[in-house]
């Protein structure tokens, strides 16, 4: 069984019937139009499969395979949206979502690297920051930055810093957080995060595709 | 004492008081919830007269009030509504030729909330509950036996009620939502009641007061989920609620 999580920039896969298989990615707009798959999860899954499992119970799921805690938060910063489940004394107590005033952080970000040519292992966490709630609108902060004589690269870090610390509000400010999700790999939005991160990378969801595939748990469809 | 036409049109923002509900069913009016979507007029054409970021159901009465031909409206800005409505109130007394009449619902005589606890799909449960704000008639708890809960939807009618059918047909209703059927929608000690044993998504409108007490309440509960929703319920609120479910065990909740 193909297992897929459909993102908005790429989408992660994992084979079950490969003994040997490890994730892997593919970006989005190079997906074959025609692609089947036995179970999937992301806001594009309904296009590519039968089986579908919601983006929030996919991520609960995967943290109850990865996290050895009973009492945790688990965010999830994608392209186009955010959101978390936390869990206390192995039992969910809260969660959200947010794809509209937290829309398109993770895009915006990749955009920014591309379109100022920077590299975000090598900007350092700035001491300030933006107040910002949108990835889209927020932009404007760095616009009015530059033109007031502030450089691109420490522009563009207070705004990944911005929009580290308002996901980090939205979960509600835990001491410790374990992120998911492609940002994992940005220092610079790591290391704005203020608390202890345990990065535990892109396929938190595919492992909750995949418990939910073992277990026979409940599919929505 | 309300004089009116054969046939008059009255529409209803909140609940009216039990009399004035008794005397426009003896005067045989036809009652019109103003709080329900009754009009496929767009909403932005409220926008001339209230914020666009303000409660829905008040932007949806406004819109009914504008769209629909009405010889009166009766509106509760007491306590078992909210201030928000006593604007409304001044704005439609404003703009409307028809006379707006403010009540003040303090009524203290409970009528019970069987159709709260029955077994029965928790969408057809809010059609009746908030078709029963209509009729003073007495209910009959016999048809509606309780059933053993599964989850619960604490809140207020939302505008759109397509999220209640997420929920399973065990799902027990608390919040003002109750009060409505008990026809004591200012009984704050009511409003706050919930069940502790079962999971609970704890609803408000957007913009509302009563996110406030939502929110409030969600913490105190062991396994509640604060939910709020503006004019629609968008993907990511659907899927809040189905992973909270499925998550929380639930096993019969809707797809």
């Amino acid at each position: 069984m193909l297992l897929a999580d459909f993102g908005t920039s790429y989408c992660k896969f994992l084979d079950l019937a490969d003994p040997d298989g490890k994730p892997y990615l593919i970006a989005t707009k190079e997906l074959p139009r025609e692609l089947r798959v036995g179970l999937a999860t992301g806001h594009n899954a309904r296009r590519f499969s039968d089986l579908y499992v919601n983006e929030l119970t996919a991520l609960a799921r995967g943290g109850e395979e990865l996290i050895d805690s009973a009492d945790y938060v688990l965010l999830d910063c994608g392209s186009r949206d955010i959101k978390y489940v936390s869990y206390s004394r192995g039992k969910l107590v809260d969660m959200g979502w947010n794809s509209e005033c937290g829309a398109s952080m993770g895009f915006t970000i990749e955009l920014l690297e591309k379109y100022y040519n920077l590299d975000y292992g090598e900007l350092a966490v700035p001491d300030r920051t933006f107040s910002i709630t949108c990835g889209v609108l927020g932009m404007s902060h760095i616009f009015d930055a530059v033109t007031s004589g502030i450089s691109e690269a420490e522009a563009v870090a207070r705004f990944v810093k911005g929009i580290a610390i308002n996901a980090y509000r939205f979960c509600g400010s835990p001491e410790i957080l374990y992120l998911s999700g492609g940002l994992c790999a940005n220092p610079l939005f790591v290391g704005s995060l203020p608390c202890t991160v345990i990065p535990l990378g892109r396929f938190v969801l595919i492992k909750g595709l995949e418990k939910t595939a073992g277990q026979g748990l409940r599919i929505a469809l | 004492m309300i004089k009116l036409a054969p046939d008059a049109r009255v529409g209803i923002i909140g609940i009216p008081p039990v009399d004035i509900i008794g005397a426009l069913n003896a005067a045989g009016a036809h009652i019109f919830d103003l709080d329900e979507p009754l009009v496929k007029a767009d909403m932005e054409t409220t926008t001339p007269y209230l914020p666009r970021v303000y409660c829905a159901i008040l932007r949806t009465a406004l819109l009914n009030a504008l769209h629909l031909r009405l010889d009166m409206i009766f509106i509760d800005t007491g306590p078992g509504k909210c201030d928000c409505a006593l604007h409304v109130s001044t704005v439609l007394r404003d703009i409307l030729a028809i006379p707006v009449i403010r009540c003040r619902n303090e009524d203290k005589k409970p009528f019970g909330h069987p159709i709260c606890t029955a077994r029965m799909g928790l969408l057809e449960k809010f059609q009746r509950i908030t078709a029963g704000v209509q009729s003073v008639a007495a209910y009959r708890p016999e048809k509606f036996p309780p059933c053993v809960p599964e989850a619960g939807f604490w809140g207020v009618p939302p505008r759109d009620f397509s999220l209640l059918s997420l929920f399973p047909d065990t799902t027990h209703v608390f919040g003002w939502t109750r009060c409505m059927e008990n026809k004591t929608p200012a009984d704050c000690e009511l409003e706050a009641g919930f069940n502790g044993e079962v999971p609970t998504v704890f609803f408000a409108q957007s913009f509302c007061a009563k996110t406030a007490l939502a929110k409030f309440l969600a913490t105190k509960h062991p396994r509640g989920l604060y939910l709020d929703a503006d004019v629609t319920c968008g993907s990511s609120t659907r899927a809040k609620i189905q992973a909270f479910l499925e998550l929380s065990g639930v096993t019969n909740a809707a797809g």
